[in-house]
């Protein structure tokens, strides 16, 4: 199979010819590392390339397979691994100046999941400096480029991570998601973007976050492709007590039970304000195809979101406590953009903070009680297609809207509520700008069902104007 | 609500922050507007009900106890 093919694999087709020994994890890792470096210069996706380690992993991973051991679909699949998870004797930047050489001495659990479950790690990828925005245009490493257009941004802050499952390099990759930086680089690189329930995957080996609200999750071409990953990397972490200690399902039957009886909610307020026309278009046009699938629709109201904006205070302050010594000892080290954003939390005071905590709370319990109402809602993943990279602001609504550094958040504005809520998210590609510029699809679901969120993701992805569009690079 | 240069530089050196140059205030400030506006917003919220845990009915989607 030529490697152009061969790289354009999902997962769940590539592992059984793995399986069967008709594809080798090195043949497959040579031709990712290779591709790897042709779509360096224009993606500048990649902090650090694993070249030997990546082989060397190849090469054990066909050794195993030659001894009978087979370790399940993600055995030989090359990653990318988002350069803020630590990997034991890899260097870990956070792409940070700070951390420019910092090498952690053990691997992030998640990093040690996904080995155990014999997947190669390629690179660790660029993001946005401390993954503290939605644009992955760093400052120190350079701005990562989205495959679909090369002067748009992929997203952030897991960018690199977007455009390395988009333009076939990587698989999947692991990014975080703080406020969206898993969905985002999702919605506007056209591919599959999970936030799982928070506690479901440990964040143990996750550098320099907030206590509250970020999750590790997989980015990959396929629905089914995401709860593979998922599976491999979810349980609970004796060492991580933000995880809990509820039963995994078994994806892959769950994704056998189909979509009947399902019913969607779509929400009447907050979440379809603010959009661009052609976002509304499409997400309203893949309502109508999920209707058409015979999922049924209910319209719901979440009335609290008016106050929404309310829960940056929480971020705001933590973000100025996580970074405190590292501002103390490297201050001119920082790029602006981060600096500012995070020094602007030493003003918060602890009375707003115990409001946005409570906040958070109404919010959290009014889309509960939604969701007994309903199985899933259903909401545009992002605003707006990919801003371009040299955008200081962005027109929506007939308003200026700041698209990176202090005062921004707007693109965030439907992913993060669900970082303060902890309920499961994802998004899926549900067409194209007139600019060819992926739009994305999110869904909502109640806390540990990820699955329903798979089956009505898996059902859809196959109606989807986006289904086998791939981004046309050289 | 603009809060003063003055006030910001106080509260940097009374509770022992990031001292901030005048350039670097301004460039703080959009983000500070932002949570200014937000504290507006909740001006009219009551949250004095919102306690740390309260009794849902799940299969019911109702409240029991406020």
């Amino acid at each position: 199979m030529p490697s152009s093919e061969l790289l354009n694999l999902t997962i769940s087709e590539l592992a059984p010819l793995i399986q069967a020994r008709e594809v080798s994890p090195v043949d497959v890792t040579e031709a990712a590392l290779a591709e790897a470096e042709r779509r360096q210069p224009a993606l500048n996706s990649f902090i650090t390339i694993l070249h030997e380690q990546a082989m060397a992993q190849a090469e054990q991973a066909e050794e195993s397979l030659a001894r009978g051991e087979y370790l399940g679909p993600l055995h030989g699949i090359p990653i990318g691994i988002k350069d803020n998870i630590a990997t034991g004797g890899i260097r870990t930047t956070v792409g940070s100046k700070v951390l420019r050489d910092h090498v952690p001495d053990e691997d992030a659990e998640v990093v040690r999941r996904c080995k155990e479950a014999g997947a190669i790690i390629l690179g660790k990828e660029n993001l946005e400096e401390f993954a503290a925005g939605a644009t992955s245009n760093n400052p120190h490493y350079g701005a990562v480029h989205n495959p679909w257009g090369l002067e748009h941004i992929p997203g952030g802050s897991s960018g690199g991570g977007g455009a390395n499952v988009a333009s076939g390099v990587t698989f999947a990759s692991l990014g975080t998601d703080l406020g969206g930086s898993v969905r985002l680089p999702g919605a506007f690189c056209g591919v599959v973007g999970l936030k799982q329930t928070f506690g479901r995957v440990s964040q143990r080996g996750l550098m320099v976050t907030s206590f509250n609200g970020d999750h590790i999750g997989p980015l990959t071409r396929s629905v089914r492709d995401s709860a593979l990953v998922l599976q491999a990397i979810a349980g609970y972490d004796p060492l991580d007590p933000s995880t809990v200690p509820v039963p995994v399902d078994d994806y892959s039957l769950v994704l056998e039970r189909g979509i009947q009886g399902l019913t969607m909610g779509i929400p009447s307020n907050y979440y379809f304000e603010m959009l661009d026309p052609e976002v509304e278009t499409a997400v309203r046009r893949a309502i109508a195809a999920l209707e058409e699938l015979g999922i049924a629709s209910r319209e719901i109201s979440v009335p609290s979101m008016e106050y929404a904006g309310a829960l940056r205070f929480a971020s705001m302050a933590d973000s100025v406590v996580t970074h405190e010594a590292l501002i103390a000892s490297h201050r001119e080290d920082y790029g602006p953009d981060t600096l500012y954003r995070t020094l602007a939390g030493q003003f918060v005071l602890g009375r707003d903070y115990s409001k946005a905590m409570k906040v958070q709370r109404i919010i959290k319990e009014e889309h509960a009680r939604v969701l007994q109402q309903v199985d899933f809602l259903v909401t545009p993943t992002t605003p707006l297609p990919a801003p371009r990279i040299d955008a200081q602001t962005i027109p929506v609504g007939g308003e200026q809207q700041k698209v990176r550094g202090p005062g921004s958040g707007f693109i965030s504005r439907n992913t993060s509520p669900m970082n303060a809520t902890g309920f499961p998210a994802i998004t899926l590609p549900c067409g194209f700008s007139e600019a060819g510029l992926p739009i994305g699809l999110q869904f909502i679901g109640r806390p540990w069902e990820e699955g329903t969120l798979f089956r009505v993701g898996q059902a859809y992805e196959d109606v989807s104007p986006s289904r086998g569009v791939r981004p046309a690079l050289d | 609500m603009p809060i003063s240069d003055e006030t910001l530089r106080r509260m940097v050196a009374e509770y022992g922050g990031f001292e901030l140059s005048d350039a670097e205030l301004e460039l703080v400030k959009p983000e500070l507007e932002s949570y200014l506006a937000e504290l507006q917003n909740l001006r009219d919220l009551d949250l004095s009900s919102v306690m740390s845990s309260r009794l849902l009915r799940a299969q019911e989607g109702g409240e029991a106890d406020a």
